[in-house]
């Protein structure tokens, strides 16, 4: 297991993906390790507290429970896209998949999501596994090349990437004996708007509702930090060049090389067109802001006459009041 | 030290509320108690008080899986069902799973072709793991916001009769889309005949001109909202934190202004449909009595037109996307 994947295929990964596999995990684990929280809290069945307690204190030397399933997606010429994945029944001593579980599962997926299908599988752990290539060879038959989505559940908070690696199966000739191994391959994450939207909903915890004050605020934070991450990339970059001018770090050229061709792309676009197009949109934007405010105007102002009309009412003389008007 | 300061009082106003990062012990809540479910099955606390729930709590993968799937349809309405367990006055939704039926507003009782699949689907995730019930169903509907019709509402009582505990929830995926944060509703219908003894207070939403008629006549007396809360396991935390370093691009690139055209010329074409309904209005109401009656009804109706939702949405979300269009093409270039 080792190296980078040769075989040019670009991996897609979606976010749901990765908090189907942790949920999965996590449901797991927690109805194995009951917390001890739970085991004095509830009164019913004294039997079951018993075996709890048990199990509770265990909490610490029971190792982490090793969850299967598999992901679906779509392939479309060199790039894969894994946009879901379901649960998979394993046993790993005797190594048994349960094939009809699999096959009842494809297909409640067919219907609902007619475009995917099988892609691989995924599985919990700090790294690729021997064991793991017999799972691998037992999807062969509905995959011939299946991916292995490997996510590793420890939590460690000093970590800066995610803990999920994609490996690919290759055919490699070792000391003379063609085996199948696991090879490493890089995948970025995609995503569309919604999936976005409640990623950042549920990462973030925005309030949800309220005022349109509080929705913009929501918004603008979003932008903001995201500003602030692309700030401190930048940073990154330039310290690094700074000390490479300074002497510090060896050059390299081809770092070097990307970060001139990064900066001649920027100003990205001056031609007359785009110019054209942005202003329109933007004299689109203000149009409609400028609907807004007057919709808000006039309304204030109705309420404006509402209330003068009521205090000042020519109809009837309350208090000795005469009409204004 | 004032940035600190300027920071706690503009979360103040705001009312950001800081949510503490979950533990692993509070990870408890997907822990699924068999003895303590079949206990409050049996109990049915819900019988006797038609106000019982009054919380929601939805996994952050529940959500995901909605609102992916809300999106997913388009323009057509899409429905599915939520699996997972009470407590006390709160609903959990652990999962969500889509149904593969094509949730039209004429149907009434769509979940009856629907119901081998359920049992299907419920039994083999019983098998890999997931032991929570159907606690609910969710449909979308997308781009006239979150709220029961009447078809919505006579399914409701039905599901609420026969399989209680049992929750709607609404998704309007246009909407999450146009304003970047994620319209949902949750509900529960009263009982036949009953009266709610408190006046709800809602949130306004705008409601285009072809359903609300079907808005009004449901919405006060006959179902209630139920506040709804967000919740994600230890590890959900850890990843989805990770999960920001990859997608600050996504954030940064994506212009709610260039996705949403035609929702918003839809928004526009509704507001002078109404507007010119008002007008309408105005010249009837002409030849009935003068004097002040003349100046209410078009005053009623501009404020009618003008409340929060609409004007100051399109405020908030036409302020940032000017500025982000021009920067979708630098970063995508």
């Amino acid at each position: 297991m080792a190296s980078s994947s040769s075989s040019g295929l670009t991996f897609k990964l979606h976010p749901l993906v990765i908090v189907n596999i942790s949920d999965h995990y996590t449901r797991v684990k927690s109805q194995l390790n009951l917390p001890p929280s739970l085991t004095s809290a509830s009164s019913a069945a004294t039997s079951n507290n018993n075996n709890n307690n048990s199990n509770g204190g265990e909490n610490n030397q029971q190792p982490l429970p090793r969850v299967y399933g598999c992901v679906i997606g779509v392939q479309r010429g060199r790039t894969v896209v894994i946009f879901n994945s379901f649960e998979l029944i394993y046993d790993p001593s005797t190594r048994s998949l349960d094939r009809s579980f699999l096959e009842k599962k494809q297909e409640l997926y067919k219907k609902v999501f007619p475009h995917f299908y099988v892609l691989g599988w995924y599985s919990t752990g700090s790294d690729a596994q021997e064991s793991d290539m017999h799972f691998h060879k037992a999807l062969m038959d509905i995959n011939e090349s299946p991916l292995y989505v490997l996510l590793n559940p420890a939590i460690n908070p000093a970590q800066k990437d995610l803990p999920v690696t994609i490996y690919e199966s290759e055919l490699h000739i070792i000391d003379g004996v063609p085996q199948l191994i696991f090879v490493r391959s890089s995948y970025t994450i995609e995503t569309v708007e919604a999936e976005r939207i409640s990623v950042d909903h549920v990462a973030h915890l925005k309030p949800s509702g309220g005022s349109a004050a509080t929705q913009l605020a929501a918004q603008l934070t979003g932008i903001h930090s995201a500003i602030k991450m692309l700030n401190s990339r930048i940073r990154v970059l330039h310290q690094y060049l700074v000390g490479m001018q300074k002497g510090d770090i060896p050059c390299e050229s081809s770092l070097l090389r990307q970060v001139s061709s990064l900066l001649r792309r920027l100003p990205a676009i001056e031609s007359e067109k785009f110019q054209d197009d942005f202003l329109m949109e933007y004299n689109d934007t203000l149009l409609i802001t400028y609907l807004a405010m007057f919709t808000n105007c006039s309304s204030t102002m109705n309420e404006l006459v509402d209330k003068f009309n009521t205090a000042y009412d020519r109809h009837s003389r309350r208090g000795g009041r005469t009409a204004f008007i | 030290m004032g940035s600190a300061i300027a920071q706690k009082t503009w979360e103040l106003e705001n009312n950001i509320l800081a949510v503490e990062a979950p533990d692993p012990s509070s990870d408890f809540i997907f822990y699924y108690d068999e003895v303590a479910q079949a206990m409050s099955l049996k109990a049915k606390p819900w019988a006797n008080d038609p106000h019982f729930f009054k919380r929601v709590k939805i996994s952050a993968l529940a959500l995901l899986k909605m609102v992916i799937h809300a999106r997913c349809g388009g323009t057509i309405e899409v429905m599915g069902l939520m699996q997972g367990k009470t407590d006390g006055d709160a609903i959990i939704v652990m999962d969500a799973f889509a149904l593969p039926v094509e949730g039209t507003e004429t149907r009434v009782n769509a979940q009856a072709d629907a119901y081998e699949y359920m049992v299907d689907y419920s039994q083999t995730n019983k098998q890999a793991g997931r032991l929570e019930n159907v606690v609910g169903w969710y449909h979308s509907h997308p781009g006239y916001g979150c709220w029961l019709s009447g078809i919505d509402v006579s399914t409701q009582m039905l599901n609420q009769q026969f399989q209680e505990p049992f929750l709607a929830v609404v998704i309007d995926p246009t909407r999450t889309v146009s304003a970047g944060k994620v319209d949902i509703g949750a509900f529960r219908t009263y009982p036949e005949g009953y009266k709610p003894t408190d006046d709800p207070i809602s949130e306004y939403q705008t409601i285009p001109l072809n359903k609300i008629e079907d808005f009004g006549v449901h919405c006060k007396q006959v179902y209630y909202a139920l506040n709804i809360t967000y919740f994600k396991s230890s590890l959900d935390c850890h990843l989805l934190d990770l999960l920001w370093n990859k997608y600050w691009v996504n954030t940064l690139s994506s212009s709610p202004l260039l996705g949403n055209g035609d929702y918003v010329a839809g928004q526009l074409s509704d507001l002078a449909e109404k507007l010119e309904q008002a007008e309408n209005h105005l010249t009837h109401s002409r030849i009935g009595p003068p004097g002040t009656s003349r100046r209410k009804i078009p005053g009623r109706i501009t404020s009618w037109l003008s409340k929060t939702s609409f004007s100051t949405r399109l405020d908030g979300q036409n302020r940032c996307p000017v500025r982000l269009s021009a920067k979708d093409e630098m970063v995508t270039a």
